[in-house]
């Protein structure tokens, strides 16, 4: 399913990042409990952070998304903040495109490092399409832009904290009828919770 | 068939919202001439009017007929060589009398100007409530009897209004109508997206999706009963598309079961989940043909955005579509001969109708953003969604071509149309 596709043949298929894995790392990283690697290595929190495949298993059989969160006042606080920092990261695809190219990959890498050196944090990639082209079809098109990119996490076995939804077109970020509103609203958008 | 006093099934949870503004585009020349006299009237006068001009509306929307009315009442003392002169080839007379309060008499006579005869008539008592219906399917009579084939007014619309509310808020609302837009219910209100409402072949539901819960679901809401919304059965994606079987027992839909976009049918009664495709790709908007033994569904496995059809009987599946890199959103015309569907045309994608056997594609639109096809159940217009200004509009197009009348709502958006099966 995951196509990486040389620089060359792709020119434009993935924008950057509207902001930065770096400007993320900012945020979150005083917080040391966050990216402390000695909290990291503690029994308790390991075992309710890092669930085994057996429990992804389970939790994608019954269809429940709810995750069990660190009672570590302090890395909820540091969840809390990043909801509210308000920096979006936004990968962006070619038309009826869901392929990612080498360099989407390498952003996508960074987000992997982010969240193993943030065991608490989960992500939830909303996929999204322009509206050309029809309403169910773009649906479906949202959540294949969704999967490749958490096809990429799941290389680093992030798989388990990756939630995918699709919003099709139904929720564009620029409610124009123009290439630069198309452009900017197929887009895989990445929201840590 | 019908029934001396019809009694209406009444709305639970709605309330009364604007009536979309219906704007009859074009009317053709050649229609057919058809005058449709003031009623004569003992008691309220003012229902003797409504019938007459709700059947000439009906009659003007079609496309197919040019109505008009008279200056006088015409009787059954017709000058048949003065409407001759007028080149009016039918005149639909009627009288009504009020018998008590609610209730009226009606007779209504059709009459063909130049073999002088009576095509239809009909006698019957009405309770006021009900005389738009029943002026609905008297136009549906007298359409049969002057066409040789069903009309749609008696026949139900569905579709999404979405009102800006500011600070990027918009409401989504699920209503239904008379097809001609009269009689509004809002069935559901809604902060997220509701997208694809199907009624099903009894009219007594409405299959649907919704976001409320943060993704795509399929629900089954019964706007006439004191029943609760059903939610259909969802994996760990999207479950969309739903899409009735044409016994009203199962519903086919998109499920991505493991991130896999199929189409499984789901049956309701014994909850049996069947998988109907098993392709890598996006397969999606599936639908039924009248018979039951087809589906015809949007697929990218050829790489391309492309129709397929789906024999149940066979396994067969056959793609349909080879005009153009994008064609969607399919649905059967009633007679099973035919698809409309959602066809890009360089950078625009309009509705296009599809002769299944010959393969020949015809472009029944000339807008930039059209979608949701969907057949008048008499298989004579197709309503779909374009934009107009910037505004989402319902139009609808005669399958012969012609424009015929355009729906759009003061408040915002309308979009997502679906039009029901005759009224049982």
């Amino acid at each position: 399913m995951l196509k990486i596709i040389p620089l060359a043949l792709s020119a434009i298929l993935l924008s950057s990042c509207s902001s930065t894995v770096e400007e993320l790392y900012q945020k979150v990283a005083p917080r040391p409990s966050v990216v402390n690697v000695e909290d990291r290595a503690s029994a308790t929190e390991e075992s309710i952070i890092a669930p085994d495949s057996s429990r992804f298993e389970s939790e994608e059989f019954t269809g429940s998304h709810e995750r069990t969160y660190s009672q570590n006042s302090a890395l909820k606080a540091a969840v809390g903040e990043l909801k509210n920092t308000g920096i979006k990261f936004v990968l962006n695809f070619s038309y009826d495109g869901s392929e990612i190219n080498e360099f989407a990959t390498q952003e996508i890498i960074k987000h992997a490092n982010f969240m193993r050196d943030n065991p608490s944090i989960n992500l939830r990639l909303e996929g999204h399409a322009d509206e050309r082209g029809t309403r169910e079809y773009n649906l479906a098109l949202g959540e294949n832009r969704a999967l490749a990119v958490k096809e990429v996490l799941g290389l680093y076995d992030l798989s388990s904290r990756v939630e995918v939804v699709s919003f099709g077109e139904e929720s564009p970020v620029i409610q124009l009828h123009d290439e630069n509103a198309w452009q900017q609203n197929r887009r895989v958008e990445f929201i840590y919770q | 068939m019908i029934k001396l006093v019809i009694v209406f099934l009444t709305l639970y949870a709605t309330a009364a919202v604007a009536v979309l503004e219906v704007t009859v585009l074009k009317k053709d020349e050649n229609a057919f001439p058809i005058v449709i006299s003031p009623f004569s009237v003992k008691g309220d006068a003012k229902q003797g009017e409504v019938i007459a001009h709700i059947m000439r509306d009906n009659f003007n929307r079609s496309g197919e007929f040019n109505a008009s009315s008279a200056d006088y009442i015409v009787t059954s003392q017709i000058d048949f060589g003065k409407w001759q002169a007028q080149k009016i080839e039918a005149v639909v007379i009627g009288k009504l009398e009020q018998v008590s309060e609610k209730v009226f008499n009606v007779e209504i006579e059709l009459l063909d100007i130049y073999s002088r005869k009576t095509l239809y008539a009909k006698k019957f008592a009405v309770h006021d409530s009900g005389i738009r219906r029943i002026t609905h399917y008297l136009s549906d009579q007298i359409y049969f009897a002057l066409l040789g084939e069903k009309g749609s007014f008696d026949t139900r619309l569905a579709y999404v209004t979405v009102v800006d509310k500011g600070k990027r808020k918009r409401e989504y609302r699920l209503e239904i109508s008379d097809s001609d837009a009269q009689n509004p219910q809002t069935i559901l209100r809604a902060a997220s997206p509701i997208l694809s409402p199907a009624w099903s072949p009894d009219q007594n539901k409405i299959a649907y999706v919704s976001f409320k819960n943060g993704r795509s679901e399929v629900f089954i809401q019964y706007p006439f009963m004191r029943r609760k919304t059903q939610k259909l059965p969802y994996f760990d994606g999207i479950a969309s598309a739903p899409a009735w079987h044409p016994s009203g027992e199962s519903i086919v839909l998109t499920l991505s079961k493991g991130g896999n976009k199929d189409i499984y049918s789901y049956h309701l009664k014994n909850d049996k989940l069947t998988r109907l495709t098993h392709d890598t790709g996006i397969d999606t908007e599936a639908s039924y043909s009248a018979d039951g033994e087809r589906i015809a569904f949007t697929s990218n496995r050829s790489g391309q955005v492309q129709v397929y059809i789906k024999h149940l009987k066979t396994g067969k599946i056959n793609r349909a579509t080879f005009n153009g890199s994008y064609n969607a959103k399919a649905v059967f015309s009633p007679d099973g001969k035919s698809l409309a569907l959602v066809h890009r045309v360089d950078r625009d994608y309009r509705i296009a109708l599809l002769d299944i056997e010959t393969k020949d594609l015809t472009i029944m639109t000339e807008n930039k953003l059209d979608e949701s096809p969907f057949f008048s159940p008499n298989g004579g217009m197709i309503i779909f969604a374009t934009n107009k200004g910037d505004s989402g509009v319902l139009s609808v197009v005669s399958i012969l071509g012609r424009e015929t009348f355009e729906l759009a709502s003061k408040s915002g958006e309308v979009r997502e149309p679906n039009w029901s099966h005759y009224s049982k």
